[in-house]
């Protein structure tokens, strides 16, 4: 296991918007590579904004943000070895993973590809089929995406995550609003990727993911850790960051 | 007491004035740092990821350019019989046909042109684009591509920007292809006796090498800043769903005082060059 962790925050506050009242102060969290955490909190505690900056896509209000130890500023990420490393990092939104409405199912997993491989979305599509196999989305392929259920959508989110092969993972609540046959697929579907799953090339995907039922998780290998008064603090177990 | 009253009137008034010039300086300045942001953006990332953003211009000059053009040759077409047909007929009542060339030129070529072109762009395909953007802000699509490493204004901004702007350009000498052509044919109608050759000879005698920069930098620039204008109210500010419309109808206004200032400065311009 590498010495340096994936993702790391140092003393951050957390925003919506640097210049507003941080929603959380002082997190300092070291999410290790192989690691599987789970973050639980009430509605409206930041554990999203949280999510998101740990992606990169806010800023932190004050405090690090390193991924693999490089330092994450907004200026750091437009240079070329802070875009390369943003693809190590993927982001699945919460309710309905803000998929591009416009493509189609295919073609949202096969963009990002076709983006930074520099190939054709038809070649793009063929490349990505393994994924859409994986998730179950053979089906509604063709179908635009922002015409399927919210269910499909969230598959289809993290399917377009996976398709560039990152090495973490944050999803903002993947199970949130999913009726059990569908939560149960996605815990069985998060561990296997945890382990390695052949889709995602068999490697093993350090995974970060938020969540409103701690419970669901319990007994799949996690870490756990709650925003609880404006602080992150680390949790021995679900029951405990239930509390 | 009235003084009093009629003072407090005067100084609500000049706030309220100043705020809105204030805010209309600071949405220049902001459409200014959007538009460099989007030119660098353009020269940085030329020629990168060309699988994706090639398609893209080529489906804006599609909607913007190919898919306008019956709607164009329709204004060509009543440009010409209104304003080159009136002008031949009444050119000839007086004896005056010697002027129709200069007087097609300056009105057309110079002016309605590229101005109807733009209008028509922005008006079918400037306040789609707002909506487009902003409901694409609204739903987080725009943090969904930043999270996948995709620039949002490469993607999103550059494809729209060059497509509309070339279509603009295309529209406009289509339009006075279409113009030039329906003038003639109505002043045949109406009995005006101007052979083609010497209406052709009378537009090329009235043309100068400038005109034709002239027309391409115009009608550039109406595509260029309408485009502009269109993605920064649909995507640089956080926009709520019910805002978009607002978006919109600021779009239209904000770029035809937009057309207006650059006809200004291209008059301006040609006065400078053509003297």
């Amino acid at each position: 296991m590498s010495a340096v962790p994936a993702i790391e925050l140092r003393e951050a506050d957390i925003a919506k918007d640097p210049a507003t009242t941080p929603i959380l102060s002082g997190v300092s969290w070291k999410v290790r590579v192989g690691e599987f955490w789970v973050l639980t909190g009430a509605h409206g505690s930041g554990k999203s904004i949280l999510l998101e900056t740990m992606a990169g896509v806010r800023p932190c209000a004050s405090g690090d943000l390193c991924w693999f130890g490089f330092p994450v500023t907004t200026r750091s990420l437009s240079s070329s070895e802070g875009a390369a490393l943003r693809r190590r990092i993927g982001l699945v939104f919460e309710g309905g993973g803000r998929v591009f409405g416009e493509l189609t199912v295919a073609g949202n997993l096969a963009l990002p590809l076709s983006y930074h491989e520099g190939i054709a979305m038809e070649e793009a599509v063929k490349r990505t089929a393994p994924l859409r196999t994986a998730l179950t989305l053979d089906r509604i392929a063709d179908l635009p995406a922002g015409r399927i259920g919210r269910a499909w959508m969230q598959r289809v989110a993290l399917g377009r995550a996976l398709a560039l092969g990152p090495e973490v993972l944050l999803l903002d609540n993947p199970v949130g609003g999913l009726d059990p046959r569908n939560a149960g697929w996605w815990r069985t579907f998060l561990q296997a990727l945890s382990k390695g799953h052949p889709a995602a090339g068999g490697r093993p995907i350090t995974l970060v993911l938020s969540s409103d039922d701690a419970r669901l998780w319990d007994g799949a290998g996690c870490q756990f850790g709650e925003v609880r008064d404006r602080r992150w603090v680390p949790s021995p177990s679900a029951a405990g960051a239930g509390d | 007491m009235a003084v009093v009253t009629v003072v407090r009137w005067f100084d609500a008034l000049a706030r309220r004035l100043g705020r809105r010039w204030l805010d209309r300086v600071e949405t220049v300045r902001q459409i200014g740092a959007f538009t460099l942001i989007t030119l660098g953006v353009t020269v940085t990332k030329f020629g990168s990821a060309p699988q994706v953003v090639r398609p893209l211009i080529r489906q804006q000059i599609v909607r913007s350019g190919i898919r306008l053009l019956p709607t164009v040759a329709f204004i060509g077409v009543a440009l010409g019989l209104l304003i080159i047909g009136q002008t031949l007929r009444l050119l000839h009542q007086v004896g005056q046909q010697e002027l129709v060339g200069s007087l097609i030129v300056t009105v057309l070529v110079r002016e309605l042109s590229p101005l109807s072109a733009a209008l028509v762009v922005l008006a079918r395909v400037g306040t789609p684009t707002v909506v487009e953007l902003g409901t694409a802000r609204a739903l987080g699509e725009v943090e969904a591509l930043e999270a996948l490493g995709i620039d949002p204004i490469h993607y999103l901004v550059v494809p729209r920007v060059l497509g509309i702007t070339v279509a603009v350009f295309a529209l406009s000498v289509y339009l006075l292809v279409f113009a030039l052509v329906s003038g003639w044919l109505v002043s045949v109608a109406a009995n005006v006796a101007l052979p083609l050759s010497s209406y052709m000879a009378q537009i090329a005698g009235a043309l100068r090498w400038q005109d034709f920069p002239l027309l391409a930098g115009k009608s550039l620039a109406f595509g260029a800043t309408g485009a502009l204008i269109a993605c920064y109210q649909g995507l640089a500010r956080p926009l709520r769903l019910e805002e978009v419309p607002r978006a919109a109808t600021r779009t239209v206004a904000e770029s035809v005082v937009s057309f207006l200032v650059l006809d200004i400065a291209f008059l301006a311009l040609q006065l400078l060059t053509f003297a």
